[in-house]
This record gives structure tokens, C-alpha cells and sequence, in this order.
């Protein structure tokens, strides 16, 4: 005989968010890295940066860690309201990162989220193995179609020549990211 | 009052089987048999509940799940709880929503951490919780299924899934539960509760850290300095997220036995917690080689390379109470690091 139960898994309930208007090109505009700690981060995410810049007419205008005063990044937290607000005073798109473990992941998507909600477009970098956790905390958090970059596995322990060539390839993928969304 | 009303669905029989095969069908569960939630299971849950069981009560993250005191009841029986402990189970939840427990990172992490629920106070007694001897182990209902209900609704209302909410690498037994009580009985001090200001009859403390280490020390004199140095031996580890992160806390749970030796030897809980503090310590430049990134107060971040810094910022982080029977057995339980641990008085 059947009977009725309840099931244990109560709706989410989290708030609906848009991506901020994606600019038609990246020529004249600022870009910002922000760094949230994890080991060749700030190499990689920079250097794709600078290639992006290069090959679109646009600048990089900050790198910083995410902590306060850009002194210090704790992956594991949301980014820093002093370094928030520098971002947005000092750039017009984004990328953060990495998003290679598991607070990490969600304290990135967590912050490229609160950076679209800014009106910053912002691509989050991930890898291959932590792009399913991305993928669910973006969704958690409201914004499914959150800009994920997503790289190959580990960021951390791999070489810089490497990691320079992951960025370089990235540039074309960068520029579909901050550009073709709505 | 905003309300929410669970949903719910028919099941084949009222039998663990059955629940198996619906909740495997929708990624439900933990893996071990359930009991089947029907509404009167959750209405005799609710009977120890106080207020409106559908109040919408928070929201856990990263999933953002809501919480009611339905939802909670629902998890409750599912992990096999009785009535008289749900109250416990309520007020954890509600420990784990507090902003400074950061429940969207204790639950994404790589790292294992799980939350551990300690009971204190009348209730300890009156819903069956165990203090005493095995207290962290199988046999006892309350502690059992309590800890294990605060997991299904990390997994279910929080989307703690392996794999998608919950990226721990290993995982760990403490994820499925992590419940004991307090020795109040055992204890030289007074309770832990009190101790850091909640003064109810009956507490639940929420702790979110690795799973317990041991320490050992059966020397015959009950020497403090030797029992304290040991413990201090296992904290000073590089291989702890304590390490890198000094907000992060250390939960020392005395064997009676070697509290007793402590306090024979005239020792306070903060004796205690200073003694760790100062001998729980590596050169800074050690910590400096291990970590690119410290997450450490600032006086800290200025000492020179040959300063012997300690492994959680202040002393006070360092966090003493009883629990468990005969023998000559300390626990340490380390943190994930960028969490804080909670009390609250139990409230339905």
C-alpha cells in the first residue's frame, strides 16, 4: 500500500540574478584581475589579461588580491568592500579566480556574481575538475550563466610555461565570454 | 511570517527499501536505511517544537534551501530521531546559519571538515544524549541520530551533494554524524556553555573541524605538564588549516581522568587553554616556507622568521571541555579554519 511522505529537500530560495549588459568590444576598456590567493592565480589570470588586452585594444588596469588593501587574499571569504570598491572605481570587465577547490569555488563564483550585479561583467576562472562545483554554486547563487572560463587541472603545481600557454589559448574564449552574453 | 509548505510524494510501502529506491531515483539520502517521513512521524516530531511549524526560519547555504521547523522535523525522522532531542537538532541548524559559522565554505571545501554538535545542560540528560564512556561512538540513539539529521539537512536543504555542493576530497565517518554530550558530571569546571556566556539550561554547541585526533597520556603521576604537552604535540601540526589561518579554533575534549589531573594540579579551563597557547609553536619561519598565503592577525604577520608563533591566534581559541568515561584519553578536534564555532541555547 502506498503512502504519502514529505520529501527532505525544501526549494531553494535564492535571489534571481542578471548579467550585467555585455559591451559589444573590449577596445578602450579596463580590465581588472582579482586574485584570490590559490598558487599561480594571479600568473595565470594575468597573464591572460595582458594577452586579452593586447589582442582587443584594451588595458589591464589592476591586479589585486582580494583581501583588504590588496595586501593579503583568503580564497575561502568573499572579496575585501575595500577592494570591491576599487574594482569598480578602476575597471570595466573582470576575471577572478581560481576556482580550483571547494571554498574557492564558491567564494569566486560568489564574487563574479556580486561583480555582475555591480554592473561589472566578470569571467570566472575555473579547471576542468571544479567546473561542476562552479557550475552548481553559480546556480545556487542565482546566475546559471555566470562567465566561467574553464581551464585545465591543477592551476596550482603546474609550470609557468604551461600555465602562460592555458592563458594565451584562453584570449578568444575570454573575448566570447565578455562580449556575446546578453 | 513568510511560510513554506514541503512537498511531498507517494511511496510504494511504508518500508526503508522503498525510500531507497525513491531517493536514489532524486539524489536523496546518506547512503544507510531511512525511515520513511509520513506526516504522522512529522507531526510527533513537531509536538516538540515550539512556534509555527511552516515559519520559514532561515536559509542554509550555498543552496540557499529553507528552512522551517517542517523541514527540519521531516530530516529528523528520516535519520531516526526521537521527539525529545529535536529541539537539539533545531538549534544546531540554527548554529549553522549564524554568518560566522560561513556554512557556504564549510560546505563547498575541498577539506573534510563536518560539523560537530555538542549537547550541554538539562537536556543532555532528559533526551538520552551520551557523555560518558564511548560518547563519540556507536550505541547510543540520541547521539546517533542527531548528528546524522543535521547531516541529511546539510545534504538536502543546504545541497551539500559530494560532487557538486560538497567537493571534499576524502570526505570523512564524521560526515555521516558527530554528536556527543557533554560530561558536566565528570567536569572540574563549570559547564562549557556558561563559560562562554550562554547561561540556559540547556546549550548546543556546533563546531566545524576535522574529525577527532587522540591524545594519550597514562603516566602514573597525572603530570599536567606532560598530559598538556602532549596535546600541544598534536596541535602543532602544518598539516592543519589552523596553521595557516590563527582566527581558527582548537576543541580540546578531556577524558574525566585527565581533567581531574589538570585540575588536581590546579589548572583552570583557561590555565589550560594558555598552557596549549604557549607550547603549541613553530618558528615563524616554518609556517613562512609551508604557506604562500597566511591568514594571520597582524602581530603575527610582523614577527621575525626566528619567533616561535603560535597555532591559533589567541588563546581564547583554544576551547576546553569534558567528555567520555574511564581512561587516560584527551580529544582533539581542529578547525576548518575560517569558521567559528557557535553556542546557543536550545530553543524549539
Amino acid at each position: 500500500m502506498t503512502v504519502t511522505i514529505y520529501l527532505p529537500d525544501s526549494e531553494p530560495g535564492p535571489e534571481i540574478v542578471h548579467l550585467a549588459p555585455s559591451p559589444p568590444s573590449l577596445a578602450g576598456l579596463r580590465i581588472a584581475v582579482l586574485d584570490n590567493g590559490k598558487p599561480n592565480a594571479a600568473l595565470v589570470m594575468t597573464r591572460a589579461a595582458e594577452t586579452l588586452a593586447r589582442q582587443t585594444g584594451a588595458r589591464v588596469s589592476l591586479v589585486t588580491k582580494k583581501g583588504p588593501q590588496g595586501r593579503s587574499a583568503n580564497a575561502a571569504i568573499p572579496c575585501a568592500p575595500d577592494i570591491f570598491e576599487r574594482v569598480l572605481a578602476q575597471a570595466d570587465v573582470v576575471i577572478t579566480g581560481s576556482a580550483d577547490c571547494g571554498s574557492c569555488t564558491a567564494y569566486s563564483v560568489y564574487d563574479t556574481i556580486e561583480l555582475e550585479k555591480a554592473g561589472r561583467p566578470c569571467v570566472v576562472v575555473t579547471t576542468t575538475q571544479f567546473a561542476p562545483i562552479a557550475s552548481t554554486m553559480a546556480a545556487n547563487f542565482g546566475l546559471p550563466e555566470a562567465r566561467t572560463l574553464v581551464l585545465d587541472h591543477p592551476i596550482g603545481g603546474t609550470a609557468r610555461e604551461t600555465l602562460e600557454g592555458w592563458a594565451d589559448a584562453a584570449s578568444d574564449r575570454l573575448v566570447e565570454l565578455f562580449t556575446a552574453a546578453p | 511570517m513568510t511560510t513554506y509548505q514541503p512537498v511531498t510524494a507517494e511511496l510504494a510501502a511504508d518500508s526503508p527499501d522503498a525510500l531507497f529506491d525513491l531517493f536514489e531515483a532524486r539524489g536523496l539520502g546518506d547512503g544507510l536505511p531511512m525511515v520513511p517521513p509520513t506526516a504522522e512521524r512529522v507531526e510527533a516530531m513537531l509536538t516538540a517544537a515550539s512556534g509555527d511549524p511552516d515559519e520559514v526560519l532561515t536559509t542554509l547555504l550555498p543552496r540557499a534551501g529553507i528552512v522551517t521547523r517542517r523541514v527540519v522535523a521531516i530530516n529528523a525522522v528520516l535519520a531516526g530521531c526521537t521527539p525529545a532531542t529535536f529541539p537539539v537538532v533545531l538549534t544546531a541548524i540554527r548554529a549553522l546559519a549564524a554568518p560566522e559559522m560561513n556554512l557556504r565554505g564549510v560546505n563547498a571545501t575541498t577539506h573534510l571538515v563536518a560539523p560537530l554538535v555538542l549537547v550541554h545542560g538539562e537536556i543532555a540528560r532528559s533526551a538520552g544524549f551520551h557523555a560518558g564512556v564511548g560518547a563519540f561512538g556507536p550505541g547510543n540513539r540520541a547521539n546517533a541520530t542527531v548528528g546524522r539529521a543535521v547531516r541529511l539537512v546539510l545534504l538536502h536543504v543546504a545541497g551539500a551533494r559530494p560532487g557538486s555542493g560538497d567537493a571534499a576530497t576524502h570526505g570523512q565517518p564524521a560526515k555521516y554524524t558527530f554528536c556527543a554530550a557533554e560530561n558536566l558530571e565528570a567536569s572540574p569546571w563549570e559547564g562549557y556553555a556558561a563559560s562562554r556566556g550562554v547561561d540556559a539550561p540547556s546549550a548546543v554547541t556546533v563546531h566545524c573541524g576535522e574529525g577527532p585526533h587522540n591524545v594519550h597520556d597514562m603516566e602514573k603521576d597525572g603530570d599536567p605538564q606532560l598530559i598538556l604537552d602532549k596535546i600541544a604535540s598534536a596541535m602543532t601540526s602544518l598539516g592543519m588549516n589552523n596553521a595557516p589561518i590563527s582566527q581558527g579554533e582548537f576543541f580540546v575534549i578531556l577524558g574525566p581522568e585527565h581533567a581531574y589531573s589538570l585540575a588536581s594540579g590546579g589548572f583552570s579551563r583557561d590555565d589550560v587553554s594558555l598552557y596549549l597557547y604557549d607550547r603549541a609553536r613553530m618558528p615563524a619561519a616554518v609556517f613562512r616556507r609551508h604557506f604562500e598565503e597566511l591568514a594571520w592577525t597582524q602581530w603575527m604577520k610582523t614577527a621575525p622568521d626566528d619567533h616561535r608563533l603560535p597555532m591559533t591566534g589567541e588563546p581564547g581559541n583554544i576551547r576546553v571541555l569534558v567528555a567520555g568515561g574511564p581512561g587516560k584519553h584527551t580529544l582533539l578536534v581542529p578547525s576548518w579554519g575560517m569558521t567559528r564555532s557557535v553556542t546557543l541555547p536550545v530553543a524549539g
